[in-house]
């Protein structure tokens, strides 16, 4: 066996074997090389980013609150759901959104379609992937059963929620998720993708109080997403409270009557309104209808949405800015002004009002009676249709001549109206202060006397929003400031630091002579003493003036089965301090009620001033 | 018969030429040097990879331990193999054959499914990969069979023969499924034809048909398999699915640094990030806790093993004793190619074990065997005194 012959050992073969070992490893080593010195850094970076996941910590919104603290809008713990793209292989996002789906109440597609546009974005990043909270049953199956939902992760969330939602719903509005449209805006302020946003009403006014600051914390986690430990943390910061110049318990007291009204079908919207004259701040605001506004923060249904879409009243509308109506004869206080300043009228200035119609060019104007010699406090007091006429118009039967429409305007865009008034809230509404240029401009035709009569009682062209007409009755009741109407009080910080004071803001000073002032102040108050505005027993000395707008029939229903009543009744008041010689008053009111029956108060009319002085005696001397 | 083979280690044997203590001195001492130094390496990197586990249930000292007597197995076989002449394996190599099926047949019928194959047998709580055996025991199979040829072996019938033998072994691991480890059969082959004398143009021709036949070799590889060679190609393909593996392996070799991050300190391993670390990715917790020091260290203790193997075919007595260790040498080469180019991103994932380094005691033992084999021809071969 032992040979002596080696040539089956060939030399050559054992180099080629030996180059072929040496060209191995000098091939991993050089890859070794390129891949550990020269690139390490970069994997170092990478194995970082792998074990290390900075989880966004979300802030608390603040709470929004009334003027004593009672709070409107706080939020209440929930659970969200959100997938990491990078922990979900592509192969299971089909599986996945298809088991997602229902659970969440979304259609898998759009679940599958949201972790594609965050794979693309950022897949290191949560994408939030529940619209709505979701039921605790949902998060314990999701946390259980982690290994059939990869990359889901099941994360507290606080859930918005309004305590009298439809009460304060046209003031407060509703927060909703950021689009995916606008987060490439917002990401820079630093909005997560799943963060929710202020979208209407004071929650998007005040979205930069209310907004919270997002913490982080940074975990180590394994390759099955576990979290192994957490290595860093900073705590969020939680939003501002704002606090707002409301009083729940006016508020409450409006709602309760004109809320009545409305359940009881004797008028089928209603706004009311109350202001403090001496800094503009809103008391209370109320619109009817409202709507449930914790529908939007729970995910709101097409049914849901099909109501709120289906009632032609609109509740998505805040009347009390949001809409304009003619003032009827409220506005002729902004004739008496004109009529007063510019000379044309003064307090002795008497009309003789024999009949209850006017004929002028063979047009019939009419009075609602024949009220025989009236002075301005009786003709105003009264609410005389031809005294007011005589002062805007003239009187081109007798040569007798009016203020015009180009003071009429003047003083009425004095005193705000035509312009939005600057609340801070979001869909205010200028309304439309007319003038002959206006109409020119507009309807392309000559502006004449029929005009300016209907002008003169607050009907045709005019229009004003519910604030607008409240704010001029203010201006009269504080002696001529316009303050401006805001809604904000404080903003406090999460420790209770005052953050900010909202400071009466002074729009302009409107000129009025202290006698006219206290002309019309006095006229005001004869509305109520005279009884045109009946209120029986009053207790308070509340000034202020009806108006009644008729804009339609009043035969029949409507869509809804409501009765068509044809007829908007208006009682704007304030109350004067004392003997009302001091131009100053507390509070200033307007309460509206649209397609109310003239025949609701047999005695005055006009339901709202009822409902004022029920209202305004329960909140000053408190409820018998 | 490893525990047999302890047993047997007092016991004379009949075809021992000399008494074995006066060769003691034969012993190869690079090799020797170079094995324990690996097993050493090996059992650090079991004790790295699972103590500082943070996803591993249960003890993790038992997989030191369970290494450790591994590796007292392996040393205890290495040197009884290394006691005996291996002419002995010559002798037996029909037997062996039929063995190696044996064991590869049964691996099929009643093997333990895990990750998908079936690739070990469950006995009396411990699990053998048979395929390991199998290999060596190929080896010594090829050997016997182009060593008698050794003086034909330009001709293509000789070729055709080993490749006969090789077939059904092939065909078996494979059918577990196994590629990586029935491509180390086929390495072993070439890599033995090739130190036999084959005519090269026989092995290039073979090669090159290999390459023609590619596009049907896919249509019969598993989709995971296909799927593997594609993410191969472009690991950031699917970075979550198939190209995990690669991409969690690079950021693990890469993010050692020059120096690595400390035993145990890796985070690519113990968080879970490398699939199987302590045997398919074992080389990226290696790279990851001992940077590129820690590699280059493991390759140049590998060279030095190899390179002593080779020197012991080449002092061969006979055309057997050079074959039996170059077709060690084939086998080891390739496996570390391919193991740590996986690793790399070199080459395709497959799950073959790193020598020594890869926790398990069939690969382990089974190359402790071979090693045996190796110094049993160190031993044998002629001396000085023979001129």
């Amino acid at each position: 066996m032992r040979s002596t012959s080696r040539e089956f050992a060939r030399p050559n073969r054992f180099i080629a074997m030996g180059i072929a070992i040496v060209i191995v490893f000098t091939g991993l080593t050089v890859r070794l090389w390129d891949l550990q010195v020269v690139s390490g850094g970069h994997y170092r970076d990478l194995a970082e980013q792998n074990r290390m996941l900075r989880l966004p910590v979300e802030a608390e919104r603040g709470t929004i609150v009334d003027r004593n603290g009672k709070v409107l809008a706080r939020n209440l713990p929930g659970f969200a759901v959100t997938v990491i793209p990078v922990d979900l292989p592509r192969a299971q996002q089909a599986d996945l959104a298809q088991r997602l789906g229902p659970l969440v109440a979304r259609d898998p597609a759009a679940v599958s379609g949201a972790i594609d546009v965050q794979r693309a974005r950022n897949p290191y990043e949560p994408v939030k992937i529940s619209l709505r909270p979701v039921a605790r049953d949902t998060a314990l199956l999701l946390s259980e059963r982690s290994e059939l939902f990869p990359g889901v992760r099941v994360e507290a969330e606080s859930i918005r929620f309004y305590a009298d939602a439809v009460l304060y719903s046209p003031l407060l509005g509703y927060v909703g998720p950021v689009t995916e449209g606008e987060f490439q805006s917002l990401r820079d302020q630093g909005y997560l993708q799943t963060d929710l946003i202020g979208r209407t009403g004071l929650e998007l006014q005040y979205e930069q109080y209310l907004r919270g600051q997002y913490g982080w914390r940074e975990i180590e986690r394994d390759a099955a997403q576990r979290e192994i430990k957490q290595l860093a943390y900073s705590a969020p910061t939680t939003g501002n409270s704002v606090v707002l110049t409301i009083d729940d318990r006016l508020q409450k007291l409006i709602e309760a009557e004109l809320k009545k009204g409305v359940d009881e079908d004797k008028f089928t919207q209603a706004v009311g309104i109350a202001m403090n004259p001496q800094n503009g701040e809103i008391l209370a605001m109320y619109s009817n209808p409202g709507y449930d506004n914790n529908w939007f923060i729970n995910g709101i249904t097409p049914e849901q949405m099909g109501q709120l879409n289906g009632d032609d009243r609109h509740p998505l509308v805040n009347k009390a800015i949001g809409d304009i109506y003619p003032p009827g004869s409220t506005f002729k206080l902004v004739t008496g002004l004109s009529a007063l300043s510019e000379g044309i009228a003064n307090r002795n200035t008497i009309v003789n009002v024999t009949s209850n119609v006017l004929t002028v060019d063979g047009y019939s104007f009419y009075d609602w009676r024949a009220h025989g010699t009236l002075d301005f406090v009786n003709g105003f007091a009264h609410s005389s249709d031809i005294y007011f006429y005589t002062l805007g118009g003239g009187n081109p039967n007798t040569g007798r001549a009016g203020v015009g429409p180009e003071a009429i305007y003047k003083y009425g865009s004095d005193l705000g109206f035509g312009s939005k008034t600057g609340i801070d809230l979001p869909g205010e509404a200028s309304g439309i202060m007319p003038s002959p240029e206006w109409k020119l401009k507009t309807l392309d035709e000559q502006w004449t006397i029929g005009n300016t009569y209907h002008e003169s009682i607050g009907q045709g062209f005019v229009a004003v929003t519910p604030l607008q007409l409240l704010n001029a009755y203010s201006i009269v009741a504080n002696g001529g400031t316009f303050y401006q109407p805001h809604l904000l009080k404080q903003v406090v910080g999460p420790q209770g630091d005052v953050v900010f004071t909202q400071q009466p803001k002074v729009v302009r000073k409107v000129g009025i002579t202290q006698d006219n002032l206290t002309l019309l102040r006095e006229s005001a108050r004869r509305v109520v003493t005279i009884g045109h505005a009946y209120m029986p027993n009053a207790k308070l000395p509340i000034a202020g003036k009806t108006g009644t707008a008729e804009f339609g029939s009043s035969v029949g229903k409507d869509s809804a089965g409501r009765n068509k009543l044809g007829f908007h009744n208006w009682f704007v008041s304030f109350l004067p301090k004392g003997d009302n010689t001091q131009p100053t008053a507390d509070i200033a009111m307007v309460i509206f009620t649209f397609d109310s029956s003239r025949s609701l108060c047999e005695n005055c009319f006009n339901p709202a001033v009822g409902m004022t002085q029920r209202i305004l005696e329960a909140y000053k001397l408190g409820t018998p | 018969m490893s525990v047999k083979a302890i047993e047997m280690r007092r016991s004379a044997s009949p075809l021992h030429d000399r008494p074995h203590a006066r060769r003691l001195d034969q012993v190869d001492p690079y090799l020797l040097i170079a094995t324990l130094l690996l097993i050493g390496y090996g059992l650090v990197m079991t004790y790295a990879v699972t103590v500082e586990s943070r996803t591993l249930t249960g003890d993790p000292m038992q997989f030191v331990i369970r290494g450790a007597l591994w590796a007292a197995i392996g040393v205890a076989v290495m040197v009884a193999v290394a006691m005996f002449d291996y002419a002995w394996l010559g002798t037996f190599a029909p037997l062996l054959y039929l063995l190696m099926l044996g064991l590869l047949g049964i691996v099929l019928v009643i093997g333990t499914s895990s990750l998908g194959a079936q690739r070990a047998v469950n006995f009396g709580g411990l699990t053998f990969q048979f395929s390991e055996v199998a290999k060596v025991l190929m080896i010594v199979v090829l050997a016997k069979f182009l060593a008698d040829r050794i003086d034909k072996i330009g001709s293509p019938v000789t070729i055709v023969g080993g490749l006969v033998l090789l077939g059904p072994a092939v065909f078996l691991v494979y059918r577990q499924p196994d590629l990586g480890t029935s491509l180390v059969f086929v390495a072993i082959f070439f890599g033995m034809a090739f130190m036999a004398g084959a005519r090269l143009w026989q092995l290039v021709g073979m090669l090159a048909l290999t390459g023609a036949a590619f596009p049907l070799i896919w249509s019969i590889l598993k989709p995971y398999q296909q799927a593997r060679l594609t993410a191969f190609l472009d690991p950031y393909a699917d970075p979550q699915g198939a190209g995990w593996n690669i991409i969690q392996s690079l950021i693990a070799v890469g993010s050692g640094g020059p120096t690595g991050k400390g035993l145990t300190a890796g985070t690519q391993s113990p968080l879970g990030y490398l699939p199987i670390a302590e045997s398919d990715f074992v080389f990226a917790g290696l790279a990851e806790d001992l940077g590129f020091m820690g590699a280059v260290i493991l390759f140049a203790v590998y060279i030095l093993l190899l390179v002593a193997a080779l020197r012991i075919a080449f002092r061969a007595k006979d055309p057997f004793g050079m074959l039996l260790a170059s077709g060690v040498v084939a086998m080891l080469v390739f496996q570390i190619l391919v193991n740590v180019g996986m690793a790399i991103s070199l080459m395709p994932v497959t799950g073959i074990p790193l020598p020594f380094i890869s926790h398990g005691g069939s690969s382990l033992v089974s190359i402790c065997f071979a090693l045996g084999v190796l110094q049993s021809i160190a031993i044998r071969r002629p001396g000085p005194e023979l001129g």
